[in-house]
């Protein structure tokens, strides 16, 4: 791009005049395309089977879809952010899959009422896929500094521990976990939102201390550990997980929090030995939780031998292990595999937790290690900004959004592929459900502007308004809770 | 350099140029500075960690979706064996000789329903209804007679661009269904089993369960809920497969596996003799207290027997000297050798048979006296009638065990044909070993003394051994023959047990002889 064509010349100079400053993004634009050609192939291949001749059907979902990414990408390039250009793409691409997936399986698996009309289970998640992806955009585009997220980490913390409190008290119990919230007319699994939380204090909380952590002074016996006052964090950590296990029932977020947090520790610190430690206090909490909760029981003994009840506790497992064996190498074809027999779904929540195995009967396994590929695309660019972000804050913070989306990926295919236990956590972009895509949203778009490392504060200058008035009375609030609690 | 090592230099070099020009602390010339190490070093490890994991997956999608994928879609509980069943015709099974043996027709209401030739087959063929699911062969060839799995693995591949996605196979068994009806007739309504083997390839030719029941009320869908109420309730079990799954004690006929020990492990030679055996005849043989008896019928001779004439008067004394002498390692290890311990690898479901119940002190058994009973097939012994004539086809076939099997070939609907060749399961005992029983048991029908003359097959040189297999005071015992026919050069091995018979000559080793008769076209 050093050589401007003379094109994109003339197009730069009429914005300029128009007092915008672009910053072309061809490279997401190209990504886009070929998204655009894929998700295209997909759907005419779902209602080709549907119908039986080549058909593209009604395509309004889709169209949609492909539209609002062409405008984000626009957005993207009016307000001229130099951000990661491939990002957005694999996010596109997973939410895609999404779509044609919540398309294909029975749509009154999940049937809501939204303003008078009654949107079934596709319709529903592009709506879900719309607002998240909006808000990706919003904190894209207009996050330009990192200090309302640095500097308030304890009040950040305060107000995620205020969170889980409230889902234990309030919580209402779904599916035998403790996991939805309700205020007035919404409901949400906070569970979602505390893993940001979650980083976003670990990164600040370890950015200050980790030249301590690092330097390791207590010594038991043989053993390095780090200063005392300091191993509180991680004994916090532990105990956070197992509460979350024991109040909620909620193992996949547990574990997912705790294996975050190791990884951040090790990134941190660079101490293998502390993720030694960690592992320990996992294995020594996992076997405690054995012993006395029936419900962890359970899920261990389904995962060593779900055909010891094929039709009882192992049902579901067994089912998805049948959705694999179907699928076989090159999938049976969307909309030819055998999601429901009758009108009964033949994996109890396919939409959300097995998803990865309705995606393996139809894909097949080249099109599974696709999507575990999408993940792995964002790892490597997720670890590609925090290796070049300005501070250790910043490296932190993308390291830690990063690891949310993949290792939650992780968590789930893995409990579907029976190499973990299963656990209830979604399937990041894929799986149905508007907390999870509103969060991972806001994930990816913090991460798209960690990226741009060009704007560190907003301009100056301004005469500040009402908005920016609000945010300064705001932050000096946050200020005063912060001294509080610090 | 290692080629891992070179790939970790080039990732750390692609990462170096970002961290010097952004840094927050640039490196000074000289080293780094003081410190922890930058955060953006440690990404490396942990994005290996993060590849591995991912690699774990990809793994567990190859076991699924590749290495499992068959044995997953051919499982009879998969919800896509139900929908095969209700779009695609099931897949003919013929016996040996082309005979229809289970085929097509329309219920009442138009459904697909499974006909059964003749009921007799029952127990090998099973049944296969929309109500209670499919048993026996039914059960265990499912995915090939609904055609949800190819016969050829490559075709899995392009199945899904085929029109018809399901192939239905015939299924061509060796069983030879008037061999079977022979068979069925010669237990007539008494409770037993009967099985018939190729020894030379393992084939069964017949399977013969006693009583048995219809598989044509079983899938009516009018009836059939009635019908298999009424099966379940009743206290013959005709539901149970006897011939592999009923667990019996086999008395004498077990004095073939001690045999095959006590010879294979060198205690015993042909020339063996035991002084005191004349003797004990009258007084019993003493073992720690409990004394061994032989049957007062057993002929009273002046001389030691040998091991020939043992077990062609059927000496349970001789026996029991030889087991002792064996010990308890030997004879479970060389049981083991016959299949004895572990299910058959079969077709149908299978109980595995066993020496002992395996919790004593004396190598599994209770003391010497439970090995010396069981060196005759008492004690805790307890064996089933396929494997039994396993025993009786090892011997016929030198030594050589091979894997018994009831379908020899599937035909697809393009009329390609799978044989499933013979396949050796085990090599039991050696060929020396293995004349030295054949021409005793040749001995044991054919010569002077022999408890086994019935079983003769008139012209025919013939091999076997009865049992009489004691099982309570005031119980009849069931009555036992396994044998082989011709001897010099078997082409049949039988196994036949007649619950409650009586006495093994009397009852069984008559049924064996008739069966073997009738298959080689003897008319007796």
């Amino acid at each position: 791009m050093s050589a401007l064509d003379p094109n994109e010349r003339r197009l730069t100079r009429a914005l300029y005049r128009a007092g915008i400053r672009p910053h072309f993004r061809w490279r997401e634009l190209r990504l886009l395309l070929v998204v655009a050609i894929c998700l295209t192939v997909g759907w005419v291949s779902l209602e080709s089977f549907r119908q039986g001749q080549i058909a593209i059907g009604d395509a309004a979902l889709l169209a949609v879809y492909l539209v609002a990414l062409g405008v984000i990408h626009v957005a993207f390039v009016v307000t001229g952010r130099r951000m990661d250009q491939i990002l957005f793409p694999t996010a596109g691409l997973l939410a895609g899959i999404s779509l044609l997936v919540m398309n294909r399986l029975p749509q009154n698996l999940v049937v809501q009422q939204v303003g008078g009309m009654e949107l079934p289970l596709g319709p529903l998640q592009l709506v879900w896929i719309l607002l998240g992806f909006s808000l990706l955009a919003a904190i894209a585009i207009f996050v330009r500094s990192d200090g309302w997220l640095r500097r308030y980490k304890y009040t950040w913390a305060a107000a995620g521990i205020a969170l889980l409190l409230l889902v234990f008290v309030f919580g209402s119990v779904v599916g035998g976990a403790r996991l939805t919230l309700h205020i007035g007319p919404f409901s949400g699994q906070p569970s979602e939102l505390l893993k940001v939380i979650l980083v976003v204090f670990l990164a600040g909380y370890l950015a200050e201390n980790r030249a301590l952590l690092s330097s390791g002074t207590t010594r038991v016996g043989t053993f390095t550990l780090p200063p005392l006052p300091y191993l509180l964090p991680m004994l916090a950590m532990w105990g956070i997980a197992l509460a979350i296990v024991i109040v909620q029932r909620d193992l996949g977020a547990a574990l997912l929090y705790f294996l975050v947090f190791l990884g951040l520790l090790y990134v941190a610190t660079r101490r293998a030995m502390y993720v030694l430690y960690g592992i320990i206090l996992f294995l020594v909490g996992g076997a405690l939780l054995y012993v006395l909760f029936t419900h962890v029981q359970d899920r261990i003994n389904i995962w060593i031998d779900p055909f010891a009840d094929p039709q009882g506790a192992g049902y579901q497992v067994i089912r998805a292990l049948y959705a694999f064996g179907r699928g076989g190498i090159l999938g049976t074809g969307l909309g030819a595999g055998l999601p429901s027999v009758g009108d009964v779904p033949s994996i109890p929540a396919i939409h959300t937790d097995f998803v990865f195995a309705a995606i393996a009967e139809e894909m097949g396994m080249l099109g599974a290690l696709a999507v575990l590929g999408l993940y792995l695309v964002i790892a490597e660019r997720g670890f590609r900004i925090a290796a070049a972000a300005a501070d250790d804050f910043r490296a932190l913070l993308a390291t830690g959004l990063t690891l949310v989306i993949v290792v939650q990926a992780a968590i789930i295919a893995g409990g579907n592929l029976r190499v973990l236990p299963l656990t209830g956590v979604t399937l990041p972009f894929i799986s149905y459900g508007g907390s999870s895509l509103l969060v991972n949203g806001a994930v990816i778009g913090l991460l798209l502007a960690l990226s741009d490392r060009g704007v560190e504060a907003p301009p100056p200058g301004v005469r500040p308004n009402a908005v920016v008035r609000a945010a300064q009375r705001a932050r000096a609030v946050g200020g005063r809770i912060e001294e509080a609690l610090s | 350099m290692t080629g891992p090592r070179v790939a970790l230099q080039k990732l750390r070099l692609h990462l170096r140029p970002r961290l010097q020009t952004h840094g927050a602390t640039p490196a000074l010339p000289g080293g780094l500075p003081s410190g922890p190490p930058r955060v953006s070093r440690s990404l490396l490890p942990l994005t290996l960690a993060l590849a591995v994991a991912y690699a774990a997956l990809a793994g567990g999608l190859a076991y699924w979706q590749v290495v499992q994928a068959q044995a997953l879609t051919a499982d009879p509980l998969n919800p896509l064996s139900l929908a095969a069943a209700r779009s695609a015709p099931r897949g003919t099974i013929y016996d040996a000789n082309g005979i229809v043996l289970a085929s097509n027709v329309r219920g009442p209401n138009g459904e697909r329903l499974r006909q059964y030739s003749y009921t007799i087959a029952a127990p090998v063929i099973g049944y296969s209804s929309a109500t209670f699911g499919t048993a026996a062969l039914e059960r265990a060839y499912d995915a090939q007679l609904t055609g949800l799995v190819s016969l050829n693995p490559g075709d899995e591949l392009l199945r899904k661009f085929r029109g018809q996605p399901y192939d239905p196979s015939d299924l061509h068994l060796s069983l030879d269904i008037q061999l079977q009806r022979v068979a069925a007739d010669l237990l007539g309504d008494q409770t037993g089993a009967i099985v018939a083997i190729e020894p030379a390839t393992g084939r069964i030719l017949a399977l013969v369960s006693s009583p048995t029941y219809n598989p044509n009320r079983v899938v009516d869908p009018n009836d059939g809920r009635q019908y298999m109420a009424g099966l379940q309730a009743r206290d013959d079990s005709p539901l149970l497969d006897r011939a592999t799954q009923g667990l019996y004690v086999p008395g004498s006929v077990f004095k073939i596996v001690t045999s095959i020990a006590a010879l294979g492990s060198g205690a015993i030679t042909p020339q063996t003799t035991y002084p005191d055996q004349p003797a004990e005849l009258q007084t019993g043989f003493l073992v720690d207290g409990f004394r061994i008896h032989d049957f007062p019928r057993t002929v009273q001779t002046d001389h030691p027997l040998d091991y020939a004439e043992a077990l062609e008067v059927s000496s349970n004394i001789w026996f029991a000297h030889a087991g002792l002498d064996t010990g308890a390692q030997n004879l479970t290890d060389w049981a083991a050798r016959l299949g004895f311990g572990a299910r058959i690898p079969f077709d149908l479901p299978t109980s595995p048979s066993q020496v002992t119940g395996g919790n004593g002190s004396l190598d599994g058994f209770q003391d010497r006296v439970e090995l010396a009973n069981a060196a005759y097939g008492q004690g805790e012994v307890l064996v089933t009638p396929l494997q039994m004539a396993l025993v009786a086809s090892t011997i016929a076939d030198n030594g050589a065990l091979m894997r018994p099997s009831l379908v020899d070939s599937l035909t697809a609907s393009d009329g390609s044909v799978t044989r499933l060749e013979p396949q050796t399961w085990l090599q039991v005992c050696s060929f020396e070993t293995a004349q030295i029983i054949r021409s005793a048991m040749q001995q044991a029908v054919e010569g002077e003394f022999a408890v086994a003359a019935a079983a003769k097959v008139p012209g025919v040189p013939t091999a076997g051994k009865s049992g009489t297999a004691q099982v309570g005071p005031n119980v009849a015992p069931h009555s036992w023959f396994i044998g082989y026919a011709p001897a010099d050069a078997p082409r049949i091995a039988v196994a036949v047990i007649v619950e409650n018979g009586g006495l093994g000559s009397q009852r069984a080793v008559p049924i064996g002889g008739r069966l073997m008769s009738a298959y080689l076209g003897v008319l007796r």
